[in-house]
């Protein structure tokens, strides 16, 4: 068993060495391109060590604390919510990760090693998680600052529940990876889930802070203080039931009642994280033998309903062109990522929306008040065009082996540059203005002339950034999984910045017309002829863009066209 | 006698930072032959097709298909060829006949022959029921079939196909053998790339051995074996050109 274990952490460590030392890197810009792509996970790892031991040093002091007699430390406390968080990263966490960070157990069944020592060696990869990494300097140093105290009895006794706390840790991680390989070998189902928690996650989010927003608005309006939120006593009562059987709950009850001389107490919290643990493993020791027992992907072949449209030219482009453009829109209307990218600016939109009708006026968010239609429409419809984000600047890569075909093609880059062009407004604007007409409805308020401004100002926007996009893609491009939802479908994260800043530095030139026309001349029928003028001058700077772009993508066609082979 | 040559290359060298992938080599591929492009593993075939195919530049050398000049009128030699790379290069979220159409369309060919030729040639390859499926379901073997009916669909004069008999089965195999051969006798041009010698004694008339990104032998098969010695497989001919040895597992005994 040891032995299988050791291979296997040889194994994610040799791993992990081979992806830092072989980059294949053609030239110095893909050496550039690929040392920035590494930087994230590196400087968190600088980042955890320092962390680790400022944890280290905070469970010490909260365990000397508790050792002491002080049940209710600050810094024990700051732990206790801390802790909280730890159970629902470890069910969550495996859905962000890409599915090459983890085991395949499909390869794994392949080897001679016993089921159970399979799946202990599929659960220890969880070891190396942020979230377990998290537990581990408390699970240890809460009990070494005990020991301090003097409490060396209470010491022994914690440090088991920190065992048998990140063992709860570990068995949730690795059933939810177990679950979540179940769910998404069949690919429809894994693509649903996908878009699912694309679309509901941030919208839940957002939420909470949407209401409290308004509620607090409403109650400082009414000059009182903010007012209390009552649940039905029963509600109360079970979440106070449920809240005592949470893993990281029960660890901390115990380990405040062993220095408190509760044994009786602590040892019934022991053996609840105990069960808690053992059921967790069962459980994903049950899933992961469903999974070795059929491991290969399943799932019915999805057909699509030919549409006579995809096979049409859009007026004005070339055929070559045209077609370039529909394939774009088709990648996005047929993956989650894509299809994300449609509808979460309209959910979102939906959710601001719902709390604007409810509320009657405007909501916070964050920072940022927006009241009135116009501010609503704009910030929304602004959204739509951020949200294609991780399509836009990384237009050539997300087709994959497609790209080889296009390159292949006889299309000269003019006409693969302005397919992807249309393409990617093709993506944008439908959502951006059914945001507009929403927006419209609902409100039916403020100037016809600023109303007008909103798409003016898109189409700006648009023109601004489309060829600095088309040039993010080709300087860094990103071979992506858009049906992933973590970070395996989002574009390079140089390019993902850039890309902001133009859309920031794009949109925010049409915010100063927009302020010139209404705070300066005080003229906001101005506005949509300022802004007609500006998306005249934002065509020209396009056009000019546009040429640069075409240049820069003809120096790196073949590093796009070798991007797959890896070489 | 002038022979028309489809594909010609005069010091073809392709380098890849240090490592030199393909080292001026000089191909002669005459117009209506069945080139069988033969190498061990990593002897640059692939590369060599992908220069000559336009995905990569070549570090030097000069190269010539169907007449035309591929690094200065590249749109113009992609018009003429048709292409199944050892990626397949086909999109993953378009159905087979939006695939045929997407190729239809990048080539110009209007809508009522693209039909015809769509309809046709996934009927040929068997993929007429799945013809609005999407590829990312596909089998390897229906992406292969697929791709070589995107190659075929603009009618080209010279196909270039990377490995088109690799994980396939028998009766496609057999599909493709005599769709190669009748493309073949109607005057087209092949250029493929296979590890299977078997199928390239077959159907080659011509062959070009290439090792270590050298080429060590060129011409038509008969010549080849005459050369060689006779009662020589092609198997026998490519391993003496590489320089392997038919090494026996003696050294292996705790097998």
């Amino acid at each position: 068993m040891l032995r299988i274990l050791r291979a296997f952490v040889w194994l994610r460590w040799r791993m992990l060495l081979n992806s830092l030392e072989n980059t294949g890197a053609r030239d110095r810009l893909e050496r550039f391109s690929l040392a920035i792509e590494r930087l994230g996970p590196i400087m968190a790892a600088v980042f955890l060590i320092p962390s680790m031991l400022g944890l280290a040093i905070v469970a010490s002091a909260a365990g000397y604390s508790l050792g002491r007699g002080d049940q209710h430390s600050l810094l024990f406390e700051a732990l206790r919510y801390l802790l909280l968080f730890i159970p629902i990263a470890s069910i969550v966490g495996p859905l962000f990760l890409p599915a090459a960070d983890r085991t395949n157990p499909v390869r794994l069944l392949l080897l001679p090693i016993p089921r159970r020592t399979l799946y202990a060696a599929q659960a220890a990869t969880a070891l190396g998680d942020v979230w377990t990494v998290i537990v581990l300097p408390i699970a240890l140093f809460v009990p070494f600052g005990l020991a301090l105290a003097g409490a060396l009895d209470s010491a022994v006794v914690v440090l088991a529940g920190g065992a048998v706390f990140l063992a709860v840790v570990i068995g949730l991680s690795a059933l939810a990876t177990s679950v979540l390989h179940l769910i998404a070998r069949d690919r429809r189902r894994g693509e649903l889930l996908a878009l699912l928690f694309i679309l509901i996650i941030p919208a839940v989010s957002m939420l909470p802070g949407l209401l409290h927003g308004r509620h607090s608005r409403g109650a400082q309006r009414r000059g009182s203080a903010t007012e209390e939120v009552h649940l039905p006593v029963w509600v109360a009562a079970a979440a106070e039931r449920a809240f005592a059987v949470y893993p990281s709950e029960l660890y901390v009850r115990s380990a405040r009642a062993m220095p408190a001389r509760e044994v009786q107490t602590a040892a019934t919290r022991l053996g609840l994280l105990a069960i808690i643990a053992v059921a967790v493993h069962a459980a994903g020791m049950f899933v992961f033998g469903r999974i070795l027992d059929s491991p290969g992907a399943t799932g019915a072949r999805r057909s699509v309903t030919a549409r006579k449209a995809w096979g049409m030219t859009i007026p004005g482009l070339t055929p070559g062109a045209s077609a370039v453009a529909l394939a774009q829109l088709r990648l996005a209307l047929r993956t989650p990522r894509g299809r994300s990218i449609l509808l979460s600016p309209l959910v979102m939109m939906a959710v601001f929306a719902v709390v604007v009708l409810r509320r009657s006026g405007g909501f916070d968010l964050g920072p940022v008040s927006l009241n009135g239609g116009l501010g609503f429409a704009s910030f929304t419809s602004f959204i739509c065009l951020v949200a294609t984000l991780p399509i836009v600047v990384n237009q050539f890569a997300v087709d994959k082996a497609g790209m080889t075909l296009a390159l292949l093609s006889p299309l000269s880059d003019e006409e693969y540059l302005t397919g992807k062009e249309v393409g990617n407004a093709l993506i944008a604007f439908p959502p951006a203005l059914i945001s507009l007409v929403a927006a419209i409805g609902i409100f039916r308020s403020g100037s016809p002339a600023l109303w007008a401004a909103v798409p003016l100002a898109l189409i700006a926007t648009y023109l601004l950034i489309s060829a600095p996009a088309a040039m993010l893609s080709a300087l860094f491009p990103r071979l992506v999984d858009l049906n992933s939802i973590g970070r395996s479908s989002n574009a390079h994260g140089l390019a993902g910045l850039l890309g902001m800043l133009a859309f920031v530095v794009a949109g925010g030139s049409n915010l100063i017309i927009v302020l010139a026309a209404t705070k300066w001349l005080e003229r906001p029928g101005l506005v949509p002829i300022l802004l007609l003028g500006w998306c005249a001058i934002a065509f020209f700077i396009s056009r000019v863009l546009f040429a640069v772009a075409r240049r820069i993508f003809a120096s790196r066609r073949e590093n796009l066209a070798l991007l797959l082979s890896d070489k | 006698m002038h022979l028309e040559l489809a594909v010609q290359t005069t010091g073809l060298t392709r380098d890849f930072g240090s490592f030199r992938a393909v080292d001026g080599i000089d191909l002669v591929v005459p117009a209506g032959s069945l080139y069988g492009f033969l190498g061990p593993n990593g002897a640059g075939k692939s590369t060599t097709i992908k220069c000559l195919t336009g995905l990569l530049r070549p570090t030097a050398g000069s190269m010539m298909i169907l007449g035309t000049n591929p690094i200065a009128d590249p749109v113009s030699v992609k018009r003429r060829i048709g292409v199944v790379p050892e990626d397949l290069a086909l999109f993953d979220r378009l159905t087979a006949q939006e695939t045929l159409t997407f190729v239809a369309q990048v080539h110009g060919i209007d809508r009522a022959t693209a039909q015809h030729r769509a309809s046709d040639l996934l009927n040929l390859m068997e993929l007429k029921s799945a013809g609005t499926t999407l590829v990312t379901d596909f089998s390897h073997g229906m992406r292969k079939k697929l791709s070589l009916a995107a190659a075929l669909l603009p009618a080209p004069k010279l196909l270039f196909l990377d490995e088109p008999f690799e994980g396939i089965d028998a009766v496609a195999s057999r599909q493709i053998k005599d769709l190669l051969l009748s493309f073949v006798s109607h005057g087209g041009t092949i250029f493929l790339t296979s590890h299977i010698l078997e199928i390239v004694e077959r159907l080659s008339t011509h062959i070009g051995v290439i090792a270590g990104g050298r080429m060590v032998a060129q011409g038509p098969i008969a010549d080849l074996r005459a050369g060689a010695g006779s009662g020589k497989s092609l198997e026998e001919l490519f391993i003496g050109l590489v320089g392997g040895d038919a090494r026996t597992p003696a050294a292996l005994d705790w097998i």
